[in-house]
């Protein structure tokens, strides 16, 4: 273990945690008002990173300004699916809703792999991609800086949106109760399409950093959906709240134990199922 | 009793079928029979894959740990080959074993979870399990790059007496001989589970555990059974296609692929019943193998789409469609019609007709 490396660890973890919060927070939305497990939340976020490799190999589009046009073109994606077959689902079992969204994800990931292929993708000759500075010994690239800070403004947003707009209130009643809200002349089912096509068009935006900071492929997905599980979880089923303290909690577990433990690139991802699994394991014990 | 006894006697006449199925193929068709014959393999090895999902699912655990069931069984003969000089046919019973204890250990530990979470802890098993292969040492589980697994029939080639494609042929032939067995081990389990008491009392912990309990069933025991039974014949599965596919990777052996097929083709084809998922899986086979032509990459495609459409507009299944179409012809009572609202999870809770 070299502890040398433990400042830069922690600054990349804070730096990573801004990204699944944004993830994250979109997931926790559709659980919390719709009450819908999207198992197919990752794919938005891939959808969104290759709309973006799509948007600059075409049109030479900067990242920063295919945010403009990933952001509508998800809530468009998020509206039509909620429309097709989500509404369908909203009374059925809790297992028809999340093999549903499975299928979609499914479909989602396989419609990329025939577009696109199964190679990985990058967004290169982009002019801030390998710009950065130095702190203290500790480099900070300025791509991740970037998304952290546009991550962490959209997650306020969204949280400002929910405190203090009439949308934003009108989806806490609903997600209190459904019926109650209903009763008092809302339109429950427009709010669940707002609030799906906000969680799918969250996701994509996440999509588009993660395009320039990684090369992704189609199936990168799953791996996300199940991150924004694994910090959805920790926070607690539906909770909005505690999304952002969750995410810093998993990004630093990782980037820790990414840096410090010998080998431990290949770790990553077990330090978030191994997460998941023993927070579920234990609270369903501690309940008994 | 009766039931159980014609069941088993159609299960028998089911596999002298399969007995015969190469040599008819290969009067048939000839030499295009060896492709045949694993377009049937591959139905064959789909049917046992959602059945032995559909026994777990059964009593209401809709695991994403298939994969990781499988993917035990493969690894066992991959290490057991690698490190010793067993016997060749040892690995797969060992196999089996090797699942049925770990989904021991998992089911216990996940018996308090419902729904949701027992399928994401379950998928973040498989998951954790994955990386745990993938990190033992390589000398033991072959680190990434996996290991390398002996062929269960090697035909030799006689010059004179057979045409080359027949080497093809006779390899088929024994894997598609040894996932018939396997298809009726696991045909048998179902039936046996469905001809008796344990039906009622799967069907009652998937319904409502507690008044399961109240009933006399034991809850934790029903789920536990099912558990093993269902990761035993997946270990089986693994077991054998290791040796049919030559190496296991951690990969590959525990993909997602294998769990999104174990629980579509039973969801397809009709859930909590011994038919549905065999007739699923010759159906998704076929569609499977023609996609597959069409399109390198992506084919599975076809799975999700099958399982929208399936929740969506058919929550019963091809057997709860057939049934329906029989009762609308026999006049018989209208029972819930499984719209889009009713549910392939609590569909089963009715009577088979």
């Amino acid at each position: 273990m070299d502890l040398s490396l433990l400042p830069q660890a922690i600054v990349s973890g804070v730096l990573a945690s801004g990204l699944y919060a944004l993830v994250s927070v979109g997931l926790a939305l559709a659980i919390g008002v719709i009450g819908i497990v999207n198992f197919a939340h990752g794919e938005f976020f891939m959808v969104g990173a290759f709309l973006a490799y799509q948007l600059f190999v075409s049109f030479g589009f900067d990242p920063l300004l295919s945010l403009l046009f990933v952001a509508p073109a998800l809530a468009v994606i998020g509206a039509l699916i909620y429309l097709s077959s989500i509404r369908f689902v909203l009374r059925a079992p809790e297992l028809n809703q999340m093999l549903l969204t499975f299928g979609i994800g499914i479909i989602l990931q396989n419609l990329a792999l025939l577009i696109w292929g199964g190679d990985p993708r990058t967004i290169a000759n982009v002019p801030y991609r390998s710009l950065g500075f130095q702190v203290a010994g500790v480099s900070i690239g300025a791509v991740p800086l970037g998304s952290f800070v546009i991550s962490l403004l959209l997650v306020a947003g969204l949280y400002w949106m929910l405190a203090s707009t009439p949308l934003g209130r009108a989806m806490r009643a609903v997600a209190q109760n459904r019926i109650g809200a209903g009763l008092v002349g809302l339109e429950v089912d427009r709010v669940y399409l707002v609030a799906f096509a906000l969680s799918a068009l969250l996701a994509g935006l996440g999509g588009v950093m993660i395009g320039v900071i990684q090369s992704p492929t189609p199936t990168v997905g799953l791996g996300f959906t199940l991150k924004a599980f694994a910090i959805v979880v920790l926070a607690g089923l539906g909770n909005i709240r505690g999304i952002v303290g969750a995410a810093l909690t998993v990004a630093l577990a990782e980037s820790l134990v990414a840096t410090l433990v010998p080998n431990g690139d290949a770790l990553r991802n077990m330090v978030f199922f191994a997460i998941i699994f023993v927070v579920l394991v234990w609270r369903s014990r501690r309940v008994a | 009793m009766r039931g159980l006894t014609r069941d088993l006697v159609a299960t028998a006449a089911f596999a002298v079928l399969l007995v015969f199925l190469p040599s008819v193929l290969r009067e048939v068709f000839g030499r295009a029979s060896v492709s045949y014959l694993s377009l049937a393999t591959n139905a064959l090895v789909l049917a046992v894959l959602a059945l032995s999902w559909d026994m777990l699912a059964r009593t209401g655990q809709l695991s994403l740990a298939h994969a990781a069931f499988t993917g035990a069984g493969a690894y066992t003969v991959a290490v057991l080959f690698k490190l010793t000089g067993a016997p060749l046919w040892l690995g797969i019973p060992l196999g089996g074993l090797v699942a049925a204890v770990l989904a021991l250990g998992l089911g216990s530990v996940t018996l308090r979870l419902f729904g949701i979470y027992f399928a994401i802890a379950t998928l973040a098993f498989t998951e954790v399990l994955k990386a745990a292969v993938q990190r033992l040492p390589t000398a033991v589980a072959g680190g990434a790059a996996g290991i390398n697994v002996p062929a269960l029939f090697r035909p030799t080639f006689v010059a004179g007496s057979m045409e080359r494609w027949e080497v093809a042929f006779l390899r088929n032939q024994g894997y598609f001989w040894v996932y018939a067995g396997l298809l009726v081990v696991a045909v048998v389990i179902s039936v046996l589970i469905q001809r008796s008491r344990l039906r009622a009392a799967f069907t009652a912990v998937r319904t409502n555990e507690q008044v399961a309990g109240v009933m006399g069933v034991n809850p934790a025991r029903m789920k536990l059974l099912a558990f093993v039974l269902s990761s035993f014949v997946a270990g089986l599965l693994g077991a054998v296609e290791a040796h049919r596919l030559g190496s296991v990777s951690p990969d590959g052996a525990f993909s997602v692929h294998t769990t999104v097929l174990a629980l579509v083709t039973p969801i397809f084809g009709g859930l909590y019943t011994t038919l549905g998922p065999i007739l699923g899986a010759t159906v998704l086979a076929g569609i499977e193998e023609t996609l597959k032509r069409t399109f390198s990459e992506g084919y599975l495609i076809g799975y999700g789409i099958v399982l929208v459409a399936s929740i969506l507009f058919m929550p019963r299944g091809l057997v709860g469609l057939a049934s329906k179409l029989v009762k609308r012809g026999g006049a018989s009572t209208s029972g819930r019609v499984g719209g889009a609202s009713g549910g392939a999870a609590d569909a089963a809770a009715e009577e088979r007709a």
